[in-house]
């Protein structure tokens, strides 16, 4: 009996470790991608909408890849670049292969510093600064960048042939590049442009409003800035009402949400966009992302949390095809980004030797009642720009 | 450019009036207990979202938010000032890194149930615009300036002519001479602190009508108010609102004559200037006893 027993129990104990093995075998291997995003602080709602499009990423690139699975390790940077500096140095010390950064060139540029420091990858959706690609790190990766934004915007209104153009820019670093770029962009198109540079705490716009409205007499504004201050500039304006034929903006403003939230001040105002509204994907990873992302969070997808999706699924298959080739433990991982050409929802993405994504270009989508049409350029419009035409 | 300048001077002294409101609550805690209260832009913040909390909900305008702006800020203010009373040794100095910290938790607490959206009031009838001639403003505006004067008319007046108004100012000048004299120090400080709240709500809601709020704008607004008390000088009521005006007035005249990219430079030149020629502020005393 007691023979039997020492048998049974040695069987069944062979029996598990057997199928133990097998299955350490059959199990895929998971791999930390860190993140740093601000979910606190000034850059907070940046940080929000960015990690639910990298929450919707790592699902669906787990769900394509049964060898290998990857994982995110989140740490609020709290807006600020010396806890976005500390968190990718524990980020790498944890295990991390790679770094999805957060927002804003000023606290992205010593992150990826730091970042390359340590010799991980480092990528970006959140800063346009064209410093950040001049630095010569090997590391750094971006699927977006001021160029794109300034080719959208100028062709928009190079086409629509204004006298004069005043933009109103915050003096933050982004969206100064911009202005600057843009202004000799326009300038070039024999464009008269007047810039009117802002600091970011300032609340009320009419000074500068009432100043376009006098001595400028510009047929466009264009904003380039953030969603709280192109609500004080469009509400100033509403106010003032300067005798222009359209109001352009940049990221984040032709959104529905935009639109949901401030129906009065968004009407016929135009941004940078990549999709229409109501949304139509053509592309079934699209149209995936789409109904994942409405299940996971209610809402559509939209412009922080797509950029935040196209880059961590470029990371993601980079870390795949690097850990079938052998090579992601042997820092094989930025030469396998390198190798990135796919379509996306932004279009094609690909890195130069800079880390850049050179084929970065938006469009410009209008605010129709509650619709967002694409106007600019003619390749990708799904309708005619309404010009002249305002909110009020 | 006279049109620009009046203009100008016109915005300047709305937005001053505004920024007054927001101060008037800080600088009657630094008046009556000597504590800057580094959380009070958080407080008008919370009074913010409770108007927008009222308006997206009820459909309601956002003013008439008031009453529960009032009591939620009022007992945050209470239990800030539970708080600060237990701070036994070195008052002045503890008070400022408790209230800064009691900032900091209020500030995610609002990102937590609030979202980090940017908000603000939907009404039209707020937003639309009035014209007094060649001058534009809100309605929201000029709502939020005729509250700034009546609350500091308020204020003022309950300083002088109350009892407890008098206790604020007896206990603010010497503690222990009017402990003497029979007043509870705890129980005005009390007061203090809850009439500080009370002018926070209004503030808050004033800000939410003309202007958008997100949950980091909270740090900003004690920025500003700590400005406007120092400009004004400690104790005086009618200080704040000319020390608001004056910088309301400053930073838009730097918009317009020079540049909008240093609107907060100017602000900041004047505050050092005051501080630098009259370090008791503008208005405020020139020797304090006790």
């Amino acid at each position: 009996m007691v023979g039997r027993t020492i048998v049974s129990v040695a069987l069944a104990f062979g029996l598990a470790m057997a199928g133990a093995a097998a299955g350490a075998q059959d199990a895929p291997k998971t791999f930390t991608i860190g993140a740093h995003m601000p979910l606190t602080g000034s850059l907070a709602r940046s940080g929000q909408a960015f990690t639910e499009g990298m929450q919707v990423a790592v699902k669906m690139c787990n769900a394509a890849s049964p060898k290998f699975q990857v994982k995110v390790d989140l740490i609020d940077d709290e807006s600020t670049p010396a806890k976005a500096v500390s968190a990718v140095e524990k980020l790498a010390s944890d295990g991390a292969v790679a770094i999805i950064g957060g927002y804003g060139s000023n606290i992205i540029g010593p992150a990826s510093d730091a970042s390359d420091k340590l010799g991980k990858v480092y990528i970006t959706a959140g800063a346009v600064s064209d410093e950040l690609t001049k630095r010569g790190l090997k590391t750094f990766f971006r699927i977006n960048n001021n160029a794109g934004y300034q080719r959208g915007i100028a062709t928009l209104i190079g086409d629509l042939k204004p006298a004069k153009v005043s933009i109103i820019a915050s003096t933050k670093e982004a969206p100064a590049l911009l202005a600057e770029g843009l202004e000799k962009d326009l300038a070039a198109k024999g464009i008269a442009v007047t810039v009117h540079k802002f600091d970011p705490a300032i609340t009320d716009f009419k000074p500068i409003i009432n100043k376009i409205k006098l001595q400028d007499k510009p047929d466009i504004i264009m904003m380039s800035a953030y969603e709280n201050d192109y609500v004080g500039i469009i509400r100033a304006a509403k106010v003032l009402k300067p005798n222009v034929k359209l109001i352009v903006g940049t990221w984040s403003l032709a959104t529905p949400k935009m639109y949901t939230e401030f129906p009065d001040l968004m009407n016929n105002v135009v941004g940078t966009s990549f999709l229409p509204f109501p949304v139509e994907v053509k592309d079934e990873e699209g149209r995936k992302f789409s109904e994942i992302y409405k299940q996971s969070y209610n809402k559509e997808i939209e412009y922080l949390s797509t950029l935040s999706f196209v880059e961590t699924m470029a990371l993601c298959e980079a870390i795949v095809r690097s850990a079938e080739a052998g090579t992601l433990e042997k820092g094989g991982l930025a030469a396998e980004m390198r190798k990135t050409d796919r379509n996306s929802l932004l279009g094609r993405i690909q890195f130069d030797e800079t880390g850049d994504n050179p084929n970065f270009a938006l469009s410009m989508g209008q605010h129709r009642d509650g619709k967002i049409v694409l106007v600019s350029p003619k390749s990708a419009a799904t309708g005619e720009i309404a010009y002249p035409a305002l909110p009020w | 450019m006279t049109e620009l300048i009046l203009q100008a001077l016109f915005s300047g002294v709305l937005i001053g009036s505004v920024y007054a409101l927001v101060a008037l609550g800080l600088a009657l805690a630094f008046g009556a207990m000597r504590i800057i209260n580094l959380a009070h832009g958080e407080l008008v913040l919370l009074a913010a979202y409770m108007a927008y909390l009222v308006e997206s909900r009820t459909g309601l305008d956002p003013y008439f938010a008031i009453p529960l702006a009032l009591v939620v800020v009022a007992a945050a203010s209470f239990v800030l000032f539970l708080l600060v009373d237990r701070i036994k040794d070195h008052r002045e100095l503890n008070s400022l890194i408790l209230t800064f910290a009691i900032g900091i938790i209020l500030t995610n607490a609002i990102l937590l149930v609030f979202a980090s959206d940017v908000r603000t009031t939907a009404s039209p009838f707020l937003q639309d615009a009035v014209s007094l001639g060649d001058l534009f403003a809100m309605r929201s505006e000029i709502i939020a300036f005729v509250l700034s004067l009546v609350l500091m008319g308020a204020l003022w007046w309950w300083l002088k002519s109350s009892w407890y108004g008098r206790a604020v100012r007896a206990v603010s000048s010497n503690r222990g001479a009017a402990k003497l004299m029979g007043i509870n120090p705890t129980r005005i400080e009390t007061v203090s602190f809850l009439v500080a709240g009370a002018l926070a709500s209004f503030a808050g809601v004033a800000l939410y009508t003309m202007s958008v709020v997100q949950p980091a704008t909270g740090h900003a607004l004690t920025v500003k108010a700590f400005i406007i008390t120092v400009l004004a000088g400690v104790g005086s009521i009618p200080g704040v609102f000319l020390g608001a005006v004056l910088l309301g007035v400053t930073e838009a005249l730097t918009v317009t004559l020079a540049s909008s990219a240093l609107q907060e430079l100017a602000g900041m030149v004047l505050f050092l200037l005051v501080l630098f020629l009259m370090p008791n502020g503008l208005f405020g005393a020139r020797a304090r006893r006790g």
